[in-house]
């Protein structure tokens, strides 16, 4: 039913895609015809299958991390309100560097490895996390917390009874935010002289001018972003079941 | 709902006149928000095993004193609160009673039973043996089949029996209940209330229960302390004699109305004094 729900529109701009480089005689410089896009893929398959393998790597890598530090300095900063005055505000100037130019600091200090670009898109990706954490965490009803607290609840009981559950809608919400920025953030990672993954494909297809190619990496690049949001939303079904029934 | 009279405990034809011992002690206690002087000066020694409601006008500082009663306020300086005979240093109420809010306040991740274990859970209890007992309560609680439920999926009054459940099973020998069921409509309020005295007759706890109700409040009662107006006073404190178990049709015998004029009057001088102050 859901995997229903999900090709149905993939169906739809296909046709659309076909549909409109037919009717209009789009020239296959703009917009070439999907079934050649795909045949370029499928020609090519194992090069495409290994960057995208490659890419989807350094984002999760990066992902992963900023969501476990994202929550982790959220209850921190939720905890420690001296300690968010001073912190946050640093983090912030941090989210105002424009990743390209963020990006080739990194690569500068890291080489052209994973963790590069895996540090870019946690980069990206920790800020959004952090920021709904904290808020998920301030938003919880006073009089609930006051309950738990009658109930003779320490700290750690409120966090994981009560804080931590009642801020994990937001926390995804973030999460679901960020698996695009993440996949970003490992593009632009590897646009600093990496010969491999989705990045390596665009630029190289860009700059050589092969539409079929570019438009090759860019439904990749989609395919990297499903999966991303595919993963999150998958363990967001099983942690919020709860949410549905409202 | 109610099982039929026969069920009862034998407690419950017993046990009205209390112990007499002790339980809850309140001495000066006083309370300012800033400029407001929500409590003054109260005085209250609440028995042991007894059932005591606690009536009066909106914003007289009721949930102010469970508040205090729950370890989550200090009193001002000067005033104390003994349990069992001992003053309790700040804070120290923290986890000694089970406080029932005004609100459920269910948490919506978990189930029916896991809802009711949690004050159970925080305390350290296993959770298998803490879900073991309350999926045997469940029933007494008219919730049998609901146990894995959501909150989402329930109505006002099972929400609020959830609640309940989950203050009964924090196994404290105080329990604070704050208008339970103020958001119920009378019929099923009726019920309610009859239900509460039978489960109370069966787990013998001391209750104190606020209620805006006066009919409720002296049904369920073996005492009412009637607070006045801002800043809250308690103005009377009368014993409730009625013989129990107590009948629905019980609000309408002489007994019972001749009471509640002396409440109301009491009540009605209080409420105007709120609405005065209200007024000017
Ligand atoms: N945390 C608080 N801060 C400031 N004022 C409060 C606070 N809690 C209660 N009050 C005030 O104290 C008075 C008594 O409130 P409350 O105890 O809730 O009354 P009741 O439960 O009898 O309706 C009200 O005037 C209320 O505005
Ligand atoms: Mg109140």
């Amino acid at each position: 039913m859901k995997a229903l729900a999900l090709l149905a529109p993939l169906a739809l701009i296909a046709a659309a895609w076909e549909g409109s480089v037919a009717l209009f005689a789009i020239s296959p410089f703009y917009l070439p015809p999907l079934r050649d896009v795909l045949g370029a893929i499928g020609a090519n398959w194992q090069a495409y299958q290994a960057a995208f393998l490659i890419t989807l790597l350094e984002a999760v890598v990066g992902f992963v991390a900023g969501g476990l530090v994202g929550v982790g300095s959220g209850i921190v900063f939720a905890h420690a309100p001296r300690l968010k005055q001073m912190v946050l505000p640093i983090f912030i100037v941090s989210q105002t560097v424009p990743v390209i130019a963020f990006g080739a600091i990194i690569v500068l200090w890291f080489g052209n490895t994973l963790a590069a670009k895996a540090a870019i898109a946690f980069y990206l990706t920790f800020f959004p996390v952090t920021v709904n954490t904290l808020a998920g965490m301030e938003a919880v009803d006073p009089r609930q917390i006051a309950l738990l607290r009658s109930f003779g609840a320490g700290r750690r009981a409120l966090l994981w009874k009560l804080l931590l559950p009642s801020a994990l809608p937001r926390i995804f919400t973030a999460l679901r935010l960020s698996a695009g920025l993440a996949l970003a953030g490992a593009i632009v990672g590897e646009w600093f002289g990496a010969v491999q993954g989705v990045g390596a494909l665009l630029l190289a297809a860009m700059f050589n001018e092969q539409i079929i190619a570019l438009w090759a990496a860019i439904i990749l690049a989609a395919a990297v972003g499903g999966a991303l949001f595919a993963l999150v939303a998958v363990i967001e079904a099983r942690l919020l079941f709860w949410r549905e029934e409202l | 709902m109610t099982e039929a009279a026969g069920l009862l405990d034998p407690h419950l034809t017993v046990g009205t006149a209390p112990a007499g011992r002790e339980k809850l002690g309140l001495r000066g206690v006083s309370r300012h928000f800033g400029a407001v002087h929500a409590l003054d000066r109260i005085d209250a020694s609440i028995p042991e095993g007894a059932f005591v409601t606690l009536i009066g006008p909106s914003g007289c500082g009721k949930s102010t004193l469970f508040n205090i009663l729950a370890g989550l306020l200090e009193p001002d300086p000067g005033g104390s609160v003994a349990l069992d005979g001992m003053v309790v240093p700040p804070g120290g109420l923290l986890g000694r009673v089970a406080f029932m809010p005004q609100r459920d306040l269910l948490l919506p991740w978990r189930s029916v039973l896991d809802n009711a274990i949690l004050a159970a859970e925080v305390q350290g209890q296993p959770k298998k043996e803490a879900r073991a007992l309350a999926r045997e309560m469940a029933r007494d609680f008219g919730l049998a089949g609901f146990e894995d439920h959501f909150p989402q999926q329930l109505s006002g009054g099972m929400r609020q029996r959830v609640a309940l459940m989950r203050t009964f099973l924090f196994d404290r020998d105080v329990m604070l209940l704050d208008e339970p069921f103020g958001a119920l409509d009378a019929l099923t309020r009726s019920l309610m209330q009859r239900w509460l005295l039978d489960i109370w007759s069966r787990y013998r706890r001391t209750i104190v229960f606020i209620t805006h109700d006066i009919d409720e409040a002296i049904f369920l009662a073996d005492r009412v302390l009637v607070m006045g107006a801002r800043p809250g006073r308690i103005r009377m404190d009368r014993a409730i004699d009625l013989p129990r178990p107590r009948a629905a049709a019980l609000i309408t015998a002489p007994e019972f109305t001749a009471i509640k004029r002396e409440l109301l009057e009491v009540l009605e001088e209080e409420s105007l004094k709120t609405f005065q102050a209200g007024q000017r």
